[in-house]
Order: structure tokens, then C-alpha cells, then sequence
């Protein structure tokens, strides 16, 4: 069999290649913006990659500094020891009068020795 | 008397890509398909013919328009890294994709029309709200007109893969590998595409004989 006659196929790519060179003004132009953005825009996503690529391990760096410097270090109360049995309101504020709740009861019951005392002790100082 | 009848018909298919292969041949000869240098300078080599080949399978500006947009955009973004000897069917491929994907989601939004009530101009081409496409029109500035309107409607007719296997073989010069590539099957497959398309735009298109 004889090769078929190619007239069809270099018509219609003659034709084809015709038309995209024949193509209207606004569309080339539209086009062409399109290429840019595209193009611009995987520059801009690439810069971005890059910076996400150093700032990453940084912030994980940091991150981790600051956890171990909080696990070494932890925060000391006012007098030296670990502050636990410090409720955070008189740790916070010293000038409000002691919570009924949180105070020792016994210092209720022996207000009045303990009043004695600090007049006892007042008076042998000043002698 | 059927593997005589299929060994013709491979002959015949061979006989066709033959064809088109001594085609790509004299036609290389004058536009050598260079290396290109930048990913801008290559899709700026193939904008407007992709253009071609997305409105020839779309009927519509704005869907070409989008179709090309996005494939340069994915390009771009996925492939930049690749060597550039292989971003030619990488992108036909993508547009290729692009172009099947806003077929379906018309036909999605032509049942969707046809269910409301409403009725497509044309049986299943653009729903009854798409605006009409104002711009100048693809032939406007073309030469000879009315033969790529004639090839236009003759491709147009063929079915899917024959007329991606046409286009990109034929119209945009691809090799077979390149283009199996592209339309991701087999090369024998492409070459069968191939024959059966030409042999029916040859029965289309008795005039240009």
C-alpha cells in the first residue's frame, strides 16, 4: 500500500500555526500577562520557600532554647524556696487583709496570746 | 481471514504515521523545535498555539483563556526543576487535563440547566446564563477563514482521544513518544488514535483533496 497523500496534515498544521500567529492583539496581550504571572509568581513562591527554609529551623532552634532555659530555671518565690505552699494572693498583693480560708485557724483561737506577746515584747526591748 | 484483516489495518496505521513522521520531517527542517532557554521563553514559544488548541476543543475564549492560564501556572510550579527537553509534553499533558476537566464541568453544568429547565443553544454546549463571547472572534484575522473553520468543525467531531491524538501529533508536532506522554497511554495506542482520526477528517474533509 502506498503511503497515504499527507496534504491533510500539513494543511491543517499550516492552518493551525497560521491562526496562533493571526491572534487578536487583547488576546497575545492576555496571554503574555498570563505567562508573566505565572512565571512571577512561582519566583515569589520560590522566595518564600526559601525563607520558610531558614526561618523554620530557626524558630525550632529558639523554640527549644527557651524550653530548656524554662525547664533549668524555674521561677523562685521572694524568700528563696519553691513558693508551692504560697497562695498566688498573697504572693500577689500583700496590703489585702489574709483570706479566712487560707489562714491557719489556731491563729484565731489564740489572738489573744499572741497580742500579749507582742506588747511583752515591745515593752522588754524598749528596756 | 480477521488477523489478515488486522494485519491491513496495521499496515494502514503504519502507513499513516509514516506519513505524518515525513511531515515532521520536512516541517522540522524549517522550525527546528530549539531548546528552550527559560521557562518564560518557552511558554512564551507556545502560548498562542496552546491557545489554538484549547479553544479548538473548548468553542469558547474565556475557557481557553483559563485552560492555557492554569497549565502555565502548574507548569511552573510543579516542573520548573525538570530538564527543559521534557517540558513540552509535560505541558501538553497538563493542558490536555485542564481541557477535559472544564469539558466535564460544562457538561455538569448542562444537565444541571437542562434539570432547572433551562436550554442549551446548541444541545450540550454552554448553559443558557454563559455570557456570549464578545471578543473578536478566533477566524477574525485569519487568512484563510474558512478552511480552519472547516478543519475546526471536522476536528470537533472526532472523539476524544482521536482528537487529542490528532492535535498534538499533527497540529502541534509532538513525536509519538512525546505524545503518548501527554495523552498518558501507550505509543501503539496513539498511532491507532491517529490513524482512525485521519482517516475520518479525510472523509470530512473531501474538499481539501
Amino acid at each position: 500500500m502506498n503511503a497515504p497523500d499527507n496534504h491533510l496534515e500539513r494543511r491543517a498544521r499550516e492552518l493551525y500555526r497560521e491562526a496562533a500567529r493571526q491572534l487578536d492583539p487583547a488576546t497575545a496581550a492576555r496571554l503574555r500577562a498570563a505567562r508573566r504571572a505565572a512565571v512571577s509568581g512561582a519566583d515569589g513562591s520560590s522566595l518564600a520557600q526559601r525563607l520558610l527554609q531558614l526561618l523554620l529551623p530557626a524558630g525550632a532552634f529558639a523554640a527549644i532554647a527557651f524550653a530548656a532555659l524554662m525547664l533549668s530555671s524555674p521561677v523562685q518565690g521572694p524568700t528563696g524556696g519553691t513558693g508551692a505552699g504560697l497562695s498566688p494572693v498573697t504572693e500577689a498583693d500583700g496590703e489585702l487583709p489574709p483570706d479566712a480560708a487560707a489562714a491557719d485557724p489556731a491563729l484565731y483561737q489564740n489572738l489573744d496570746f499572741y497580742g500579749w506577746l507582742a506588747k511583752n515584747g515591745d515593752s522588754q526591748a524598749s528596756r | 481471514m480477521e488477523s489478515q484483516h488486522a494485519r491491513s489495518g496495521e499496515a494502514d496505521d503504519d502507513a499513516m504515521n509514516s506519513a505524518v513522521s515525513t511531515l515532521d520531517t520536512e516541517l522540522l527542517a524549517e522550525d527546528v523545535r530549539a531548546v528552550p532557554v527559560s521557562m518564560d521563553a518557552f511558554l512564551a514559544q507556545v502560548e498562542r498555539r496552546a491557545f489554538r488548541m484549547a479553544e479548538l476543543n473548548l468553542g469558547h475564549r474565556e475557557d481557553a483563556l483559563d485552560a492555557v492560564q492554569d497549565a502555565m501556572l502548574r507548569l511552573v510550579k510543579h516542573y520548573s526543576d525538570k530538564p527543559p527537553q521534557e517540558w513540552t509534553p509535560l505541558f501538553w499533558g497538563i493542558l490536555r487535563r485542564r481541557i477535559v476537566d472544564l469539558q466535564r464541568r460544562r457538561k455538569v453544568r448542562s444537565i444541571v440547566v437542562g434539570w432547572l429547565g433551562g436550554r442549551d443553544e446548541d444541545g450540550e454546549d454552554l448553559p443558557a446564563w454563559e455570557p456570549a463571547d464578545m471578543g473578536p472572534g478566533p477566524l477574525e484575522r485569519l487568512h484563510d477563514s474558512q478552511s480552519y473553520a472547516d478543519m475546526a468543525a471536522a476536528v470537533k467531531l472526532l472523539p476524544q482521544r482521536q482528537r487529542e491524538a490528532f492535535m498534538l501529533r499533527v497540529l502541534e508536532g509532538l513525536d509519538v513518544a512525546e505524545t503518548a506522554q501527554a495523552m498518558g497511554c501507550s505509543e501503539g495506542s496513539v498511532k491507532t488514535h491517529l490513524s482512525r482520526a485521519l482517516q475520518r477528517l479525510r472523509d470530512q474533509l473531501e474538499d481539501w483533496r
